[in-house]
């Protein structure tokens, strides 16, 4: 691989982790703010924001996708992990091409059918938030699978190639 | 449809994301039922309808703060000053400490290499055997799962719809059963290294006190909170949150700001990972049910047993070779739709049935071949994982009687929720 892609690919994925890592941290501090601050609002005030609750469900949903997404890049999805103590690193690297292939196809076709709803919600103008239109809040559901999906095929294509220069090295010792 | 399940199996095996090997068994089963795959999307995002469900993130966020800093250190300080005059003194303030921190940290193996690497080492110290400590510590990992705010009983509570409330109550008590009975095993074990880690000193307890008057509180703003009817669970796990801060960042400093958003990428990994499983999982539960499944499962288990006893053993077999397969998060979300009409037709409270449910399954974290706490102590101190299991043994048979018993007597579950 040429340098110059290296160092591309280097500094696309220090920019994509920057970015999930602001949106975390965004989203995780509002939704402290926002909870303790309703407790307050209720408690000393005796008020509250009517769309509070939902917003609070909102972004446990955002951030659970965008959580989704960092746990791709840093390969932390939950699998039940049995063959990798059984049998040796090359056979468990090439059923982790298949599986995180196999994965990036799911994830593909759930993108695809989310974004197909998400035309919908906007053809029948659906709301959430009193009356902000459902799909900004829905958007990231065919988002963060179509990226989920990419980054199982970057797991998959990154093993595939490593299974090629191993067996390389092993071929001329 | 019987090929697509075994293909299915066959790829969870393999190590494909359970995510996706759940969303796929659903998007057949909709194409299936002629339904439009669309209803996927509609499924995943009524994440956002369950409620309380912001406590998981909070509250694991709370906790990955606390095992950051020195909380830990402080924790298995002050253990030792309350419970070090004891014999065998040692042995139980590893217990007791790993159950408090193991509820706030949601079992995800963070017990084991926080305050596993500071004990491990303390109890080779004061001269208990090796291979006791290594299962000492690789059990304690999960130990304090019953107890309040762990996560399986915070999902428990918000799948099988059930008050949080209740649960976080029907915990205690078996989880102090599971307490009790495991260090009774470690007295008899160490009966001829019976020395008390020191004797009572007010000196040193006032020290400590001083030490962790900010962490002290913090059981009391949970349960306190929740069960003066002040907080909402997931208000609890929001103030929780916020006031972790504040002591690890701005009291005791030892958290830098700068070091906030690679804890929060870490804690939110784990979230992630389990939010997208429940989201799936909403969706093949909602065609299980259309498709009629848990009345087959009644029927079926109907076959094979009458009597709720037995229904009871067939429950509890059952569980304990879900748990050596599958995480307990997973496990949750995919089989408690399922067995909770089952578990009603016998009458087990669906309370006892989380309680049960989550003992049960706490055993996996250390039976093989998926068992997290041996791989992760097998990782952390270096020893081979069949040295680790043969280690983790005795405690996983006094944990399993300690199940035995939790299951067949339902008034120590709901004892303490009956009784308000």
């Amino acid at each position: 691989m040429s340098s110059g892609l290296t160092a591309f690919i280097t500094r696309l994925d220090r920019f994509g982790r920057l970015l999930e890592n602001i949106a975390l941290v965004a989203m995780l501090s509002s939704m402290i703010v926002l909870a303790v601050g309703q407790i307050v609002l209720r408690e000393v005030f005796d008020t509250g924001i009517i769309w509070a609750d939902e917003l609070l469900k909102l972004m446990v949903l955002w951030l659970a996708m965008v959580g989704s997404i960092a746990a791709c890049r840093d390969d932390r999805h939950i699998r039940i992990d049995v063959l990798s103590h059984l049998l040796p690193d090359w056979l468990v690297d090439i059923t982790r091409v298949l599986v995180d292939m196999f994965a990036a196809v799911v994830c593909a076709v759930i993108a695809f059918q989310a974004w197909r709803y998400l035309q919908i919600e906007i053809e029948y103008e659906d709301t959430v938030l009193v009356e902000t239109p459902a799909w900004i809040a829905h958007v990231i559901l065919p988002l963060a699978f179509a990226l989920i999906s990419y980054r199982f095929a970057v797991l998959a294509i990154k093993k595939f190639v490593g299974l090629f220069v191993n067996v390389e090295e092993v071929a001329t010792p | 449809m019987i090929m697509v399940s075994v293909i299915l199996l066959l790829l969870a095996i393999l190590g494909a994301p359970l995510f996706a090997v759940i969303a796929t068994s659903a998007m057949f089963g909709f194409h299936r039922d002629d339904t439009d795959l669309m209803n996927m999307a509609l499924e995943i995002q009524s994440i956002a309808d369950l409620p309380f469900l912001a406590a998981i993130p909070l509250f694991t966020f709370a906790g990955y703060v606390l095992s950051e800093s020195d909380a830990p250190k402080r924790l298995v300080r002050l253990t030792g000053a309350m419970l070090g005059w004891l014999p065998g003194g040692l042995a139980l303030v590893a217990l007791a400490a790993c159950a408090f921190f193991t509820a706030f940290t949601g079992a995800s193996g963070v017990t084991i290499i926080a305050l596993g690497a500071i004990l491990y080492p303390a109890l080779k110290h004061d001269g208990y055997p090796d291979k006791f400590n290594l299962g000492l510590v690789t059990s304690s990992g999960s130990l304090g799962l019953l107890f309040a705010p762990s996560l399986p009983l915070i999902l428990y509570g918000v799948i099988a719809e059930v008050s949080i409330d209740s649960l976080f109550l029907a915990g205690i008590l078996p989880g102090m059963v599971m307490l009790a009975m495991l260090s009774v095993w470690s007295l008899w074990v160490n009966r001829d290294n019976r020395k008390p880690l020191s004797s009572f000193s007010w000196r040193e307890t006032a020290a400590v006190l001083r030490e962790t008057i900010w962490e002290i509180p913090l059981p009391f703003v949970v349960l306190g909170g929740i069960y003066s009817g002040f907080l909402a669970v997931s208000e609890a796990a929001a103030v929780t949150a916020l006031y972790v801060l504040i002591v690890e960042v701005v009291i005791h400093r030892e958290i830098r700001l700068s070091e906030l958003p690679k804890i929060m990428r870490a804690s939110m990994l784990l979230v992630g990972g389990i939010l997208i499983i429940l989201g799936v999982s909403l969706a093949s539960t909602n065609y299980m049910i259309s498709a009629g499944i848990p009345q087959m499962l009644l029927e079926y288990v109907a076959s094979l047993v009458s009597s709720p006893a037995s229904f009871l053993i067939l429950l509890l077999v059952f569980l304990l070779v879900l748990g050596a397969i599958l995480d307990i998060f997973s496990a949750i979300v995919l089989v408690v739709p399922l067995i909770l009409p089952i578990a009603a037709e016998y009458g087990v409270h669906e309370v006892h049935l989380g309680i049960v449910f989550l003992a049960a399954m706490q055993l996996g974290y250390m039976t093989p071949p998926v068992g997290l706490n041996l791989f992760i102590a097998s990782y952390r101190f270096e020893k081979p994982i069949m040295h680790v299991y043969s280690a983790t043994f005795p405690f996983l048979i006094i944990l399993m009687l300690s199940v035995i018993l939790i299951t067949f007597w339902p008034a120590l579950s709901l004892w303490l929720v009956a009784s308000p």
